[in-house]
């Protein structure tokens, strides 16, 4: 392999096409990290199964699409209340007795992915499963020297809606006073009258709910099957702890940076080798600012 | 002490040699050359056990990245492996690098052509690698979670690298080695009592090292600082110091084991490096007890043991019960079946041998008092 084939030199046109993909690639991991920051920043939990919270939205898809014919704008809401309530479910049952052993939660979850990974691959079979599209889904944008498909077009207007109605939930409901509260100190916030309890298993559910939507539009672009949220939860991971926990503008920042870098290290190298080199990258920049780009003062775990 | 036999130093280390003794007679009654070399492989995957018990159940540090050290050193030993099987004169490149269009062998391949060298760089690249890693992040007292993150983000860096640096790692198939390893002019095949032997060899040397080594004053300061780094650090000791020393003793055992793995299966492919694996090492020792190096070793033999059992066909449905044994174990047995033991034991001493009973509180009943 010679350095010529490795580097590919720099030209205008493909670049500019390279950074609309990396804002593509950025919406995409923030949509896959939305719920991840949700449930870090409010309850300090490392869900290791937040990928396979995916893999259930695309399977709902899958399911409701293919044997019921359900159209696919439905699934939307549909996947998000399916995987909110095994969220719910799971943080009930298991989540909820570990909130004192933050490693452990870790380590509860990674096995919970394991299982959830085995099910779907016991009822459905490992092969990729394909989701028939509407027509109006796949198209290829095409201005001059600029091509994108309509779908990573659809997919950032989707997470744009969902951190806008995250934010409004955080900072402009009643609820969303409780949730940070919590997130700030969950003892005096029960001192005040906060249902703690509820707060917590809500927002699991919600961040759940949000991982199952992104399952949805992620079933559209690529193949489903059982171990596709291993795709997304490493990407998903670095973008929330680069962006600051507990910040939703933090992550968004985060994410359109970490997606930009590594379209443009794609750009000049390849896929995996960019990805090397981001990774490494975010391990250093974590060793100098371990809490993230914007770290709101909330108290560490 | 106290009254539970289980806390008895002495029988901790009688029921370890006897342990050893026992795994050191397993050729005398498996005659199969197949079953033999698997046993040896269940011993590579106890010392990770172990390197994963060292690391997180005493010095409180949760690596998922102990496949990076695994890795290179397997790599390390392949490479060394694969130099054995070419010829500097007639055939000097090994095939996989001529069908990648690559004319000379890599400056990096270069030093390989000594085994010597070779096994040495295995061991000392991922130690080098730790001991920086480990300085980076400990030096900036990070801990906890984002230990566990950086170690993983690590790992699955290093795994894209050697996937897509096919010309000079061979990337996905690996690196096959044609001849097993020879040393002193012996060749170690890892199918006969001799290649079993190593590995039962170099996990007793490996645990009984780090036992003496958890029993020592650094072993104690270790794991103060698992308990209350706070308070280590007020009274005047180097917690990070401690926390890098520890990181990267476990890496050397993580490194060691991949070098005995490539010895023993003649073959290393990226599926070292994968996440997944990571996190299995990690199940092996949580499931066995964290806190007990045997309790390690035991998680690392039944969990694999059962998979071997398990086999193809019934793959998927023993994934999916790992996954629920783990969620228990974690739920209700933090300290997994050594901690089970462990009560037995205690009761069986003060009940049945009325041994004496404990005179001071144990650290959890302390904890739960205040």
């Amino acid at each position: 392999m010679s350095v010529a084939q490795f580097w590919h030199p720099f030209a205008l046109e493909p670049f500019l096409n390279a950074l609309f993909i990396g804002l593509s690639i950025g919406s995409v991991w923030l949509l896959a990290a939305l719920g991840l920051a949700v449930i870090y920043g409010t309850m300090g939990v490392i869900n290791m199964a937040h990928g396979e919270f995916i893999m259930l939205g695309a399977y709902s898809t899958y399911v409701l699409t293919t044997f019921l014919g359900v159209p696919v704008l439905l699934c939307l809401p549909a996947a998000f209340v399916i995987v909110g309530a095994i969220g719910l479910v799971m943080e009930r049952t298991l989540i909820r007795f570990l909130y004192h052993r933050p490693l452990d939660t870790l380590l509860a979850t990674s096995g919970v992915s394991l299982v959830l990974i085995q099910g779907v691959r016991l009822i459905f079979g490992g092969s990729p499963q394909n989701i028939p599209l509407p027509a109006w889904v796949s198209p290829v944008m095409d201005i001059g020297f600029f091509h994108l498909a309509w779908l990573r077009l659809y997919i950032m207007i989707v997470t744009f809606g969902l951190i806008g109605l995250t934010w409004i939930i955080m900072y402009r409901t009643k609820w969303g006073v409780q949730v940070r509260a919590v997130a700030q100190n969950k003892e005096v916030a029960s001192a005040c009258g906060v249902n703690a309890d509820l707060v917590y298993g809500l927002t699991f559910a919600y961040g759940a709910g949000l991982a199952g939507v992104a399952g949805v539009l992620f079933s559209a672009f690529k193949d489903v099957f059982p171990d596709m949220g291993a795709d997304y939860i490493v990407e998903a991971f670095l973008v929330v702890v680069v962006g600051g926990v507990g910040t939703l503008l933090g992550s968004a920042a985060s994410a359109g940076l970490l997606g930009e870098l590594s379209s443009i290290f794609s750009y000049f190298t390849n896929d995996t080798f960019a990805k090397f080199v981001l990774f490494t990258l975010v391990v250093v920049f974590l060793r100098f600012r371990p809490q993230g780009l914007f770290a709101e003062s909330a108290a560490r775990r | 002490m106290n009254g539970n036999l289980y806390h008895n130093k002495k029988a901790q280390w009688a029921t370890y040699i006897l342990f050893f003794a026992l795994l050191a007679l397993v050729p005398v009654f498996v005659p199969q050359a197949f079953l033999l070399n698997q046993f040896a492989r269940y011993c590579v995957y106890a010392m990770l056990a172990v390197s994963v018990s060292l690391v997180w159940g005493f010095g409180g540090i949760l690596s998922l990245g102990q496949g990076i050290a695994f890795g290179l050193a397997a790599y390390g030993m392949g490479m060394t492996m694969m130099m054995q099987g070419q010829d500097p004169v007639s055939n000097p490149i090994p095939g996989f690098m001529l069908s990648n269009e690559l004319d000379h062998l890599p400056l990096m391949w270069e030093p390989f052509w000594s085994p010597t060298v070779g096994v040495a760089l295995a061991l000392l690249v991922p130690t080098v690698f730790f001991m920086i890693f480990g300085t980076l992040m400990f030096q900036a007292r990070v801990a906890g979670v984002f230990v566990a993150i950086m170690t993983l983000a690590e790992l699955a860096a290093l795994y894209f690298l050697v996937y897509d640096m096919q010309p000079f790692t061979g990337g996905f198939p690996g690196l096959p080695a044609a001849q097993p390893f020879k040393a002193f002019g012996i060749s170690i095949d890892p199918y006969t009592p001799l290649g079993y032997w190593l590995a039962v060899g170099l996990l007793a040397v490996i645990t009984l090292g780090t036992k003496a080594l958890l029993q020592s004053k650094f072993g104690l300061i270790v794991q103060a600082t698992r308990d209350d780094p706070e308070r280590v650090r007020l009274l005047g000791y180097s917690v990070s110091l401690y926390q890098i020393v520890v990181y990267t003793i476990s890496g050397i055992i993580a490194a060691l084991a991949g070098i005995w793995w490539v010895m023993l299966t003649q073959f290393v492919s990226p599926t070292a490096l994968e996440t997944q694996f990571s996190i299995s090492m990690v199940i092996w020792a949580a499931v066995g007890g964290r806190r007990s190096l045997f309790g390690a070793i035991i998680g690392a033999y039944l969990v694999n043991g059962l998979q071997s059992y398990a086999g193809d066909t019934f793959l998927d449905t023993w994934m999916l019960i790992l996954g629920g044994i783990f969620i228990i174990v974690v739920r209700f047995l933090p300290m997994g079946l050594a901690g089970l033991f462990e009560t037995a034991i205690g009761y069986v001493s003060t009940n049945l041998l009325f041994l004496k009973p404990k005179k001071y509180l144990s650290a959890e009943r302390l904890r739960a008092a205040e």
